[in-house]
C-alpha cells in the first residue's frame, strides 16, 4: 500500500528511510541542545545567556529562528503563485532599521530590561505591563501553535501519521532541550539548525535547477509575471504590495524586531549594543533576503517547469510529470520529484523542515518562559527566592508554554484558509496596538501610563471588532484604505490594512489622552526614552563618565589571580590600558581568545588602576575567572565596552 | 552631556501635516504616471513611503542625539543605514529592469 498526499508517492520502504533519517537528526539536536545545559548558573544565563556573545553567533542563530516550518511551506506556495515577489515580506525591513538600531536597541539594552512587559511597567505602570503582557503571550503562543500546527501537516502529508501524534512527538523533542538547556541551547542549536536549513535549501535548489537545464532555462521558462520583486499594487486583497507595505514592512516589521521576544533576547544576549548593530545590520542586508531565496526558491522553479513542461509537451527529460493539484505542497512535490525520490536525501530535507519549526519554536518558548518568570512568577507568585529556585521554575515555565502551545496548535486544525491568510489574519490583529505603545512609549517622552493604557486597550478591541463586523470594517478601514491607496479600485477585504488601522487608532487615542492628561515626572522615564539615552549609558555603566574612544582589542592574555581585586575587576598594564584608550572604571569585556567560541567563555567587568607587571598579563579575582567559566592555561582576549 | 532637542513645539505639527498630505497625494501622483499593474508603481509606492518612514527615523534619531558623528563608530553605521537603503531601492530597480528586458521562453 502506498501513502498518497496530493501527487506524492511514497513508497513504505522509502518513509521508513525518511522516519529514521528524522529520528536520528531529532535525537542528535536533543542531545546537542541538552549539552548546553552545563552553561546556565542562573536564571539571567537561562534566558539572556548573560549579555556575552559576539555579534555573528546571535545573527547565524536568528536566520534558523526567522524561518519557521510554515516558511517553506508558505513561501513556496506563494513563489508558484506569484513568483520572485514572495520575497517582498524578506525584504522590506530596512525602513525601520534606524528606529530600531539607535532607538529601541539601546534603550532596552542600557536599561536592562528582561521583558517587553518588564519595559511597560518601568516606563509606564503595572498595568501597562500586564496588558503588554496579555497581548505579547498571544503573539507568540500564535506563533507556536501555528509552527507545531504547519509541522503536523507536513509530518501527516509525509509520513502518513497522524497531527495527533506528529505534533506532541515534536513538541517533546523542542520541549526538552528548550527546559534543559535555555537560552544558550537555543542559540547554539538555532546555529547548527540555521546550517542545516541553508543546506537542504540549497540541495533543493541545485536540483531544481539542474532539472530545468541550468540557470538560465530557469530563468528564461519564468513568465515576466513571476519574475518581478514586486506584485500588482492592489489587485489581489491576499497579496499586494500597497497593503504589504502599511500591514508586513511597518506593522509587520516592526513587531518582529520590537516585540518578538525571541528576538530580543537574542539581541540582549550580545556583548554590547555595537555587537547588536552588527547583528541588525547582517541580518536585514544579507540573512533575510538569502533567507527568502531558501524558502521560496522551489516555488519560482516550480513554476518554470510546469511552463516548460507544458512547453515541451509532456514530462521533462529524467523526471516524472509534475502535477501540482494545491500550491500548497508544492515545497514537498517539486523536491522529491527532483531528488528523483531518493528517500535519504528527501529524509535530509524533511528534517531541514523540522529544524526550521525547531528553531522558531525553541526561541518562542525561551521566550514565553522569560516573560513568565519576570513578569508573573518574580513580581506575583515568589518575591525574594534563591537564583536556583528561579532556575528551576523557569524550566517548569518552560514546560507550561510548551504544553499550551501544543494545545493551541490543535485548535488550527480545521481551520478554513490557506496558510498565508490564517498567518497574517492573526497576526494583523494582534500586533497593532502594542507596536504602537511601543513606539509612543520609546519615541515620546510625554506619553505617558493613563495613555498607555487606554490606548492598548481600545486599539486591540476595536482592531479585533473589524474582523467580527463587516460594517465595522466599511466604516473605519475603508476611508484610510482608501486615503493610502487611492481611490476606486479596492477589493473591500483587507487582511493587511487592518494592521495599520490598528495603528492609526492606537497612535490617535494615545495621543488625545496624553494631551488631556498630566504630564509624569521626567525622573521616571530617565533611560527609558530616545531622548533619554544618555542616562540609560549612565545607569548601565555604573558611572556619570562614558569613554567612548574606539580603541584597540588586545589578545594573547595570561591570567594571574589576585585575590586582592574586586569580584568582575580586572587589571592590566598601563600599555595595554593606552592600546583599549580604557581608564580606571571603564566597562571591559573580557572572552576566550578563541574567536570561535563567540563569546560562550566571557563577561564584562571593569578596569582597575593598572598593574606594574608584564604586559600580556591580566590579573583577576578567582571568582571573576570562574564567573567567565574561562578554562586553565587558555589565553584572554579583552576590548573596551565604554 | 548632550542635551536632546526634542521639545520642538513647531516642528512636530507641521512634519505630520506634510507627512499626512504626501500620503494623500503621492498614491494618486504614482497611479497618475504608472498603470497599477507596473512594477514601477509597486517599486515607487514601496520606495516612496519607504523614503519617508526611513527619513524620519533619521530625524529622530539625529534630533533626539542618539546618534552623533564622530561620536565612537556612529559615522560608520549611518554610512551602513544609507548604503543599505539605496543598496535595496537600487538591486529592486535592476531587478525590475532585467525582469522587464531579457528573452522570455514561455
Amino acid at each position: 500500500m502506498e501513502a498518497q498526499v496530493q501527487g506524492l508517492n511514497i513508497a513504505p520502504t522509502s518513509l521508513i528511510i525518511i522516519g529514521i533519517v528524522l529520528l536520528t537528526y531529532f535525537i542528535l539536536i536533543a542531545w546537542f541542545g541538552g549539552f548546553f545545559t552545563k552553561f546556565s548558573k542562573d536564571v539571567n544565563d537561562f534566558f539572556y545567556s548573560g549579555q556575552r556573545f559576539a555579534w555573528w553567533l546571535g545573527a547565524a542563530s536568528m536566520i534558523a529562528t526567522g524561518i519557521g516550518s510554515y516558511s517553506y511551506l508558505k513561501y513556496s506556495q506563494q513563489g508558484v503563485e506569484t513568483g520572485l515577489s514572495s520575497a517582498m515580506t524578506y525584504t522590506n525591513d530596512w525602513f525601520i532599521i534606524p528606529f530600531f538600531m539607535f532607538g529601541w536597541l539601546p534603550i532596552i539594552y542600557f536599561s536592562r530590561v528582561r521583558s517587553i512587559p518588564e519595559y511597560f511597567a518601568r516606563r509606564f505602570n503595572d498595568t501597562a505591563r500586564y496588558i503588554a503582557l496579555v497581548i505579547i503571550l498571544a503573539y507568540m503562543l500564535f506563533y507556536i501553535g501555528y509552527n507545531l500546527f504547519t509541522m503536523g501537516v507536513a509530518l501527516e502529508g509525509l509520513l502518513g501519521i497522524s497531527m495527533y501524534w506528529s505534533i506532541p512527538l515534536t513538541t517533546l523533542i523542542v520541549g526538552g532541550y528548550v527546559t534543559f538547556g535555555g537560552q544558550t541551547a537555543v542559540i547554539f542549536t538555532d546555529l547548527a539548525q540555521g546550517i542545516m536549513l541553508y543546506i537542504a535549501g540549497a540541495i533543493a535548489i541545485i536540483v531544481g535547477i539542474v532539472a530545468l537545464g541550468g540557470l538560465g532555462e530557469w530563468w528564461a521558462w519564468l513568465p515576466v509575471t513571476h519574475r518581478l520583486p514586486f506584485v500588482h499594487l492592489f489587485n489581489d486583497y491576499k497579496f499586494n504590495t500597497a497593503e504589504l507595505f502599511w500591514g508586513e514592512a511597518l506593522a509587520g516589521s516592526i513587531a518582529f524586531t520590537f516585540m518578538n521576544q525571541g528576538f530580543i533576547m537574542r539581541y540582549l544576549a550580545l556583548k554590547s549594543v555595537n555587537e547588536g548593530r552588527k547583528a541588525c545590520i547582517f541580518n536585514v542586508l544579507f540573512t533575510l533576503p538569502f533567507s527568502a531565496i531558501i524558502v521560496g526558491a522551489v516555488g519560482w522553479i516550480a513554476k518554470s517547469l510546469i511552463v516548460k513542461q507544458a512547453a515541451m509537451g509532456g514530462a521533462l527529460e529524467g523526471l516524472n510529470p509534475i502535477h501540482i493539484a494545491n500550491y500548497y505542497h508544492t515545497f514537498l512535490i517539486v523536491v522529491w520529484e527532483c531528488l528523483h525520490q531518493n528517500a535519504l536525501v528527501f529524509g535530509f530535507v524533511v528534517a531541514a523542515l523540522s529544524a526550521a519549526l525547531m528553531s522558531t519554536v525553541d526561541t518562542l518558548i525561551n521566550a514565553c518562559a522569560a516573560v513568565g518568570i519576570y513578569d508573573i512568577y518574580k513580581p506575583l507568585i515568589k518575591k525574594n527566592a534563591s537564583e536556583r529556585h528561579y532556575l528551576i521554575a523557569a524550566r517548569w515555565v518552560s514546560v507550561i508554554f510548551t504544553v499550551v502551545g501544543l494545545i493551541l496548535s490543535f485548535s488550527f486544525i480545521g481551520m478554513e484558509g490557506s496558510l498565508m491568510s490564517i498567518h497574517y489574519k492573526g497576526i494583523m490583529l494582534i500586533i497593532p496596538a502594542l507596536v504602537t505603545t511601543i513606539f509612543l512609549g520609546a519615541f515620546w517622552r510625554r506619553f505617558n501610563s493613563k495613555a498607555a493604557c487606554i490606548s492598548m486597550v481600545v486599539g486591540a478591541v476595536l482592531t479585533f471588532a473589524t474582523e467580527f463586523s463587516p460594517a465595522m470594517t466599511d466604516l473605519l478601514i475603508d476611508p484610510i484604505a482608501n486615503f493610502v491607496l487611492g481611490a476606486g479600485l479596492l477589493s473591500k477585504k483587507y487582511i493587511y490594512m487592518r494592521a495599520l488601522f490598528g495603528m492609526i487608532v492606537t497612535a490617535l487615542v494615545g495621543i488625545v489622552v496624553t494631551l488631556v492628561t498630566a504630564r509624569e515626572s521626567d525622573e521616571k522615564t530617565k533611560g527609558l526614552t530616545i531622548c533619554t539615552l544618555e542616562d540609560a549609558k549612565k545607569i548601565y555603566k555604573g558611572s556619570d563618565r562614558l569613554n567612548e574612544t574606539v580603541g584597540k582589542k588586545v589578545g594573547q592574555l595570561s591570567v594571574e589571580f589576585n585575590q586582592s581585586l574586586k569580584e568582575d575587576m580586572i587589571s592590566v598594564s598601563q600599555k595595554t590600558m593606552d592600546q583599549l584608550k580604557a581608564v580606571a572604571e571603564d566597562m571591559i569585556y573580557v572572552e576566550d581568545q578563541r574567536w570561535w567560541l563567540g563569546g560562550l567563555r566571557s563577561l564584562h567587568t571593569k578596569a582597575a588602576n593598572a598593574h606594574n607587571k608584564s604586559d600580556d598579563i591580566i590579573m583577576m579575582n578567582k571568582k571573576t575567572w570562574e564567573n567567565g567559566l574561562f578554562l586553565d592555561g587558555k589565553k584572554l582576549k579583552i576590548e573596551k565596552i565604554f | 552631556m548632550e542635551k536632546c532637542d526634542c521639545k520642538n513645539k513647531v516642528m512636530v505639527p507641521i512634519l505630520i501635516i506634510c507627512v499626512l498630505l504626501f500620503t494623500y497625494v503621492f498614491p494618486r501622483f504614482v497611479l497618475s504616471n504608472f498603470d497599477a499593474s507596473s512594477p514601477w508603481a509597486s517599486y515607487c509606492y514601496q520606495y516612496g513611503f519607504g523614503l519617508i518612514t526611513f527619513l524620519i527615523g533619521m530625524l529622530l534619531i539625529f534630533k533626539t542625539k542618539a546618534i552623533k558623528l564622530g561620536r565612537g563608530s556612529e559615522t560608520i553605521w549611518l554610512a551602513w543605514l544609507i548604503g543599505g537603503f539605496f543598496l535595496f531601492a537600487g538591486g529592486h530597480a535592476i531587478w525590475i529592469y532585467l525582469a522587464l528586458n531579457t528573452p522570455v521562453k514561455a
